[in-house]
């Protein structure tokens, strides 16, 4: 009985209006931490470089294109975010970076390297007591819920997809 | 059936086939209007990658310094080689003006490696870094870098070299943001504080020479600094399972120059001049 006015509620909540607010918020989320990460890695491209070569996965002739392009496909998928419109193939992108993103980690870690992820900035090698790719992986993970919430559910208000009535 | 009744069913059949080719219509309306936003989703965002890698690429500094110090070596120039260039073997140095571990580093061995390279038996290859400032942010480590190939520049790297580590503030400490401190140390070179030196420093004279310095090591997959190699081959803080030390370093120079001639001294190696032979030299790697 309880478990379902628990799964009703839960039910209401996706389906009601009130799941387009809640991917109103998960929309405006992600774009903070999309234009966060991105806005970061602009000041220095030497730095945004160094980040992406310091995992040594990519050749060096994809290190700067990655580095220097990087940030700016983070940028543009926040103002697409903010704005709202085709949130639910944005939203797909946003996975697949992220994903790729946790397996980049993953590597590092796997192969013993030291390095930052340079996830919002920074990045290159540090300290073998300063890595914390445990924490970087867990939080990538919970971006990753709030794009995995907005490919089920990209109808949201204040959107242009709304205005569009897509 | 009657003629009426015909009449209204074909009248239905009319009005269902309308209906059915509005609601195709919408479908495919819809679909148009989902591909135009897909579309304009993927073209903002290639836009955005393209002048976004364009930026970048024109404000980063080219990996070929437009102005070198004099006597720097390798091919982009970007190596301060000390002591005889003809000598039988090479000690590379990456260090980072504010690198805590370059002080004790030099601390320890600046008074050995001076005397090897006066014996003819090392040259020594500076690569002077710069990347704390990244890692603790600050300016003191390109601005010291940049003073330094100033000081290699009118003659006298060694001695200010020597004069940095040993009054080198602590890493978290940005002393050197403020360049009138790096003149105020090279007063205690003799005849380094010119108004040319002064305007070097203060005008970052070797600043694109500075950054293609770091590009260089980032590409090294050096992590860390001091990086020290005799011949090529790391020695710190091991040489295989040696610990180095001032001893260990004059022994393990002493094993590789065995049977060597050793190379040219004299008073000029003490504080080398730039010339033209040590320009034409080339990087042990």
């Amino acid at each position: 009985m309880v478990e379902a006015v628990a799964v009703g509620s839960v039910r209401r909540v996706a389906d009601g209006p009130a799941a387009e607010w809640l991917s109103t918020a998960a929309r405006l989320g992600l774009a903070v931490v999309w234009a966060w990460a991105g806005l970061a890695k602009i000041s220095d491209p030497a730095v945004a470089a160094q980040a992406v070569r310091a995992y040594r996965i990519l050749p060096e002739g994809l290190v700067k294109p990655v580095g220097y392009g990087l940030p700016f496909l983070e940028l543009a998928l926040a103002v697409l975010l903010v704005v709202g419109l085709g949130v639910r193939v944005v939203a797909v992108i946003s996975i697949v970076l992220l994903l790729t993103f946790i397996a980049g980690i993953s590597s590092a870690w796997a192969r013993g390297i030291s390095i930052d992820c340079g996830c919002f900035g920074g990045g290159g090698a540090v300290a073998k007591s300063q890595t914390q790719y445990g924490q970087e992986i867990a939080r990538d993970c919970g971006f990753l819920l709030l794009a995995l919430w907005l490919v089920y559910r990209p109808r949201s208000k204040a959107s242009v997809d709304a205005w569009l009535a897509l | 059936m009657s003629l009426s009744e015909k009449n209204r069913e074909g009248k239905r059949s009319a009005r269902e086939r309308m209906q059915q080719e509005r609601a195709a219509e919408q479908v495919k309306a819809a679909r148009r209007k989902k591909l135009l936003v897909v579309g304009t989703v993927l073209v903002v965002i290639a836009a955005g990658v393209g002048i976004g890698i364009a930026v970048q690429s024109s404000r980063s500094a080219p990996s070929t310094p437009t102005a070198a110090p004099a006597g720097a070596i390798g091919d982009k120039k970007l190596i301060i080689p000390d002591g005889p260039a003809n000598a039988p073997s090479t000690l590379t140095v990456y260090e980072d003006p504010r690198c805590p571990a370059c002080g004790g580093f030099e601390h320890q061995f600046s008074a050995t490696i001076d005397q090897l390279q006066d014996q003819g038996k090392l040259y020594g290859n500076y690569h002077i870094v710069s990347f704390i400032d990244r890692h603790d942010s600050g300016h003191g480590s390109k601005n010291g870098a940049n003073a330094l190939a100033c000081a290699q520049d009118a003659g006298y790297f060694r001695a200010y070299h020597d004069v940095l580590y040993k009054n080198q503030p602590d890493e978290t400490v940005d002393t050197w943001k403020d360049k009138s401190q790096l003149i105020a140390l090279a007063k205690q070179v003799p005849g380094l504080d010119t108004p040319a030196f002064e305007s070097c420093v203060n005008g970052q004279h070797f600043k694109s020479w500075v950054s293609a310095v770091e590009q260089d090591f980032d590409k090294t997959g050096y992590t860390s600094t001091p990086t020290v190699l005799l011949n090529g081959k790391p020695i710190y803080p091991k040489n295989g399972n040696e610990e180095i030390s001032p001893d260990n370093l004059v022994k393990w120079v002493d094993q590789a120059n065995q049977g060597k001639p050793l190379g040219t001294t004299g008073s000029a190696s003490a504080s080398p001049a730039p010339t033209s032979t040590a320009a034409a030299a080339l990087p042990p790697h």
